[in-house]
């Protein structure tokens, strides 16, 4: 019943389908800018530095031992995306590892019946955090807080600080650092090879970007993120979301946990709770990626874009290094929320000019000069 | 009355749209001047260029007479405004209240007066709480709200009282030459009863001698308190007239450029199913037990004032709000466990009040919104499939004729009536057999809500047994087959036929709320 008039000026608004006409979007800078970053990284540091396009001298570090950080970042992915944090998952992840070591140590248990008491006390942790945040209420970002110091005086109790080497046996590690792969390298003498966690890590990496992204249960997470109410009101049961996804979150954790079990093996006090910023940072710089919100890939090429540029830094300037590695996750994260924030400033005004009724036209403006 | 505001020519252009076309208006000292125009009219952004959010383009001008209501006569040298300049608009006495307000929800109304205004502060720099208490308190009564709670978070106010806080706040000043009050939307949020109370604030503006902008989609009320009305289309001022010159076919027509057409339900026998949706004392927060039926292929209005249990019908019934006592049943099945999710699965579908912060996902896209009630239909055992789900959405985009570029464009940059249509889809598709809405059309243009209306008709058509509670009387009248009013809990009145009236469902609401005054006159001697 809308006169042609009208349907002309709601046309005129096609906010969703702007046409990217500046070149920058063109280009999908807005999009992939990790990504040209991390083709500059590899440029820059693959001319000056020698041992930077070496296998032996920085792919393979940095692709496997980053392994840790992803599934950490994962872990603070997944309660995301219900607009829960979890702040635990650094914790979580030093109990496992130090679990694996103390049973390895102390019982004759068999090292993998270790690993999985171990994650078994991960899901337990996240259940409490599920409990506390869905059935007590407390917002999400304290309540883990608050477990993530449970959890480290946890620690404490079993192990008074310093490291503990639980002299994990070859079997064990072997399952996960053990060779997918190896062969040399031709002309070149240098061994290519991947460890199996890698290919592990990998696989549950398309695990969670499966089930967030292609399944009806990760819609529904993404709607509760988005308003829980509505989600809710449209029969979605948010609270059970919520509360799976903290559980899951823990699980990741302690993947973590063994992976770093697998790769190093020895517990020590620097594992763990130094890994949550990290991991955070490569979420929110990843949310700044691809599709403008928390996703998978976009954390994924958030990890090792921030790896290989620390990486590359850490070969021009091995001495600098140590400060230069947080100034540069620290800045990292903010210019990536400060972008974040800024689409998000857009669609929150978008949004209460939706709010008030106002016309399309206004948004279209503000869209286009934002 | 002579001029307090000229605007001439006031035209502001969008990459790709003539929002304002040459727009003239004129107030008068004292008039309250109705704005009014469906959605992309023109008349926020007027508002917005009058407050210094948006630039005139091109030649514009504008000029003001100055003037103090409460001493200093008129001045007749025009002054000139800049069209524009927030600050310039400030200083020529024009006050703005915006739709949302404003308010901080968890700070009192002393404290939201204060923030917009200043503190007043003692010696040192402390706040002088009890000087800004005074000047909270005494604003408000001005306003006829003495009985408005200074000391609560304005949160717990009721929305009317909202209202009057944002008011307040703008006209702090009046004494030293506000002249002009833009309220935009004021009701957009309000109930039907607390309309009226935010009108008395109105009324005793005007005796004050200040005029008003008022700017709304509720035509009823532009009826009631407005003198004069400018009505905008596309950005063109259509007509300048004298409230008494217009009606509402007539206002209509100009607003939309065609007349709309007229429709009621045909009468309709009830059948005596048993299925459809059977609500059996049903209590819970303001509902004191409700029993209530509604066949398949009816549609079942239920009017009342706020505080009446209607505002409380719709989410009881849902599950939105956990109820005290009683009992739903949809198509004979009574539903266990009561939550939304077990209300849909047994086939209600049901649309809240507040499309915002209870229908959509504004940052999500249109099809994720459209499907969200039943995402797993495109489940193809092994993944989602997104193919699939949008050319499901592409169909229903154009089977409820939703302006939208693509099935992917975030909902939240959708008009309000498109937005209601997409949630309209994502309950239609689930193919419901009892159909519950609150507040249909709230907030929603003329055109666009007699779309809404066709899509309950054929909701009905489909079988469907439907429930609409609204505060827009005429709403009830031109959806239902037969109206029941609540009043203090529970259903005092039902009408049917030709007792469907406005005039009769106003008076069942009032009527029943003057026996309960004259009851609790009773009770007190």
């Amino acid at each position: 019943m809308e006169t042609p008039e009208t349907s002309a000026t709601e046309d005129g608004n096609d906010l969703g389908s702007s046409p990217g006409d500046s070149i920058w979007s063109r280009l999908g800078f807005d999009r992939f800018s990790a990504l040209y970053v991390l083709v500059a990284f590899f440029i820059f540091f693959g001319i000056t530095e020698d041992s930077f396009l070496m296998w032996n001298g920085s792919l393979e570090f940095v692709l496997t031992d980053k392994i840790v950080v992803l599934m950490l970042a994962l872990a603070f992915l997944v309660p995301l995306t219900t607009e829960a944090f979890d702040l635990s998952i650094g914790a979580i992840a030093a109990l496992a590892l130090l679990i694996v070591n103390k049973i390895a140590l102390e019982t004759d248990l068999p090292q993998g019946l270790g690993a999985l008491i171990a994650i078994g006390a991960c899901l337990v942790i996240g259940w409490v955090n599920g409990f506390i945040v869905v059935k007590l209420r407390v917002n999400s970002f304290i309540a883990t807080l608050g477990m993530s110091q449970v959890v480290a005086a946890i620690i404490r109790n079993i192990h008074d600080g310093g490291q503990i080497n639980g002299e994990l046996s070859k079997t064990y590690r072997s399952f996960g650092k053990g060779d997918i792969f190896a062969f040399d390298w031709p002309g070149t003498g240098s061994e290519i090879a991947l460890p199996w966690y890698f290919l592990y890590g990998l696989i549950i990496t398309v695990i969670v970007y499966y089930i967030l992204e292609h399944t009806p249960t990760g819609r529904h997470m993404f709607a509760t993120g988005g308003n829980p109410e509505a989600a809710r009101l449209s029969g979605i049961n948010t609270d059970r979301l919520t509360w799976g996804s903290l559980v899951g979150s823990a699980a990741l954790a302690g993947f973590a946990g063994l992976v770093y079990s697998w790769k190093v093996g020895i517990y020590t006090t620097s594992f763990g709770a130094p890994l949550l910023f990290p991991a955070v940072a490569a979420v929110f710089f990843g949310a700044s990626q691809l599709r403008g919100r928390p996703n998978v890939w976009g954390t994924v090429i958030a990890v090792y874009t921030l790896a290989f540029g620390i990486k590359g830094i850490g070969l021009r300037y091995p001495r600098e290094i140590s400060w230069i590695q947080p100034m540069f996750e620290g800045l990292t994260l903010l210019i990536a929320v400060a972008i974040a924030s800024r689409q998000l400033i857009i669609k929150v005004q978008k949004r209460k000019i939706d709010k008030a009724d106002l016309e399309n036209g206004d948004d279209h403006t503000e869209a286009n000069s934002a | 009355m002579g001029s307090l505001l000229k605007i001439h020519e006031l035209t502001k252009i969008f990459p790709g749209q003539v929002a304002l076309d040459e727009v003239d208006l004129e107030i008068e000292t004292g008039s309250t001047h109705a704005l009014v125009g469906q959605n992309g009219s023109g008349k926020s952004t007027l508002i917005k260029v009058l407050c210094g959010f948006h630039q005139p383009t091109g030649e514009s001008s504008a000029s003001y007479y100055p003037q103090s209501i409460m001493d200093t006569p008129s001045l007749d040298e025009p002054v000139e405004l800049r069209l524009g300049d927030g600050k310039a608009a400030a200083n020529a006495g024009i006050r703005f209240v915006h739709q949302d307000l404003g308010l901080v929800d968890s700070f009192n109304a002393i404290e939201n007066i204060s923030m917009g205004v200043g503190y007043t502060k003692r010696f040192g720099g402390a706040i002088d709480w009890r000087a800004d208490r005074k000047r909270a308190e005494e604003g408000l009564a001005t306003l006829g709200f003495p009985d408005i709670d200074v000391n609560i978070p304005v949160g717990l106010l009721a929305p009317s009282q909202k209202t009057a806080v944002a008011i307040a706040r703008a006209l702090h000043d009046w004494d030293k030459g506000a002249s002009l009050l833009v309220l935009d939307e004021p009701t957009a949020s309000l109930p039907g009863a607390d309309v009226e109370r935010l009108f008395t604030a109105v009324r005793r503006l005007q005796e004050k001698g200040v005029a008003i902008l008022y700017v709304s989609h509720h035509l009823d009320e532009v009826f009631e308190i407005a003198d004069t009305a400018t009505i905008l289309r596309d950005g063109k001022r259509i007509a300048t007239l004298p409230i008494n010159e217009l009606n509402h076919d007539k206002m209509i027509e100009l607003m939309i450029g065609h007349t709309l057409v007229k429709r009621q339900q045909a009468s309709r026998e009830f059948i005596g199913s048993e299925k459809g949706l059977i609500i059996q004392g049903l209590t819970g927060g303001t509902l004191a037990g409700i029993d209530l039926h509604v066949e398949p292929g009816e549609i079942v209005g239920v009017a009342g004032i706020m505080g009446s249990g209607r505002e409380m019908l719709v989410p009881l019934i849902t599950g939105q709000t956990p109820s005290d006592q009683g009992a739903v049943a949809v198509d004979g099945l009574q539903i266990q466990n009561y939550s939304p999710k077990s209300a849909i699965n047994a086939g209600m579908a049901f649309l809240s009040a507040d499309r915002y912060s209870q229908g959509v996902i504004a940052i999500q896209s249109v099809r994720n919104n459209l499907t969200l009630s039943d995402v797993r239909r495109n489940w193809n055992s092994f993944k989602l499939d997104h193919k699939a789900e949008k050319v499901e959405a592409d169909q229903w985009i154009e089977k409820l004729d939703v302006k939208t570029p693509t099935s992917e464009t975030p909902i939240g940059s959708l008009s309000g009536g498109n937005q209601q249509k997409v949630l309209f889809g994502r309950s239609l598709r689930l193919e419901p057999s009892v159909l519950v809405l609150d507040e249909p059309t709230r907030g929603i243009d003329v055109g666009a809500k007699e779309e809404i209306h066709q899509l309950v008709d054929q909701a009905s058509k489909d079988n469907a047994a439907v429930l609409v509670a609204s505060t827009d009387t005429d709403e009830l009248v031109r959806l239902s087959h037969r109206v029941v009013v609540m009043v203090n809990g529970q259903i005092s009145e039902e009408l049917t036929g030709d007792q469907m009236t406005v005039e009769n469902i106003e008076r069942a609401q009032l009527q029943s709320q003057e026996q309960k005054t004259k009851v609790g006159a009773h009770g007190n001697a």
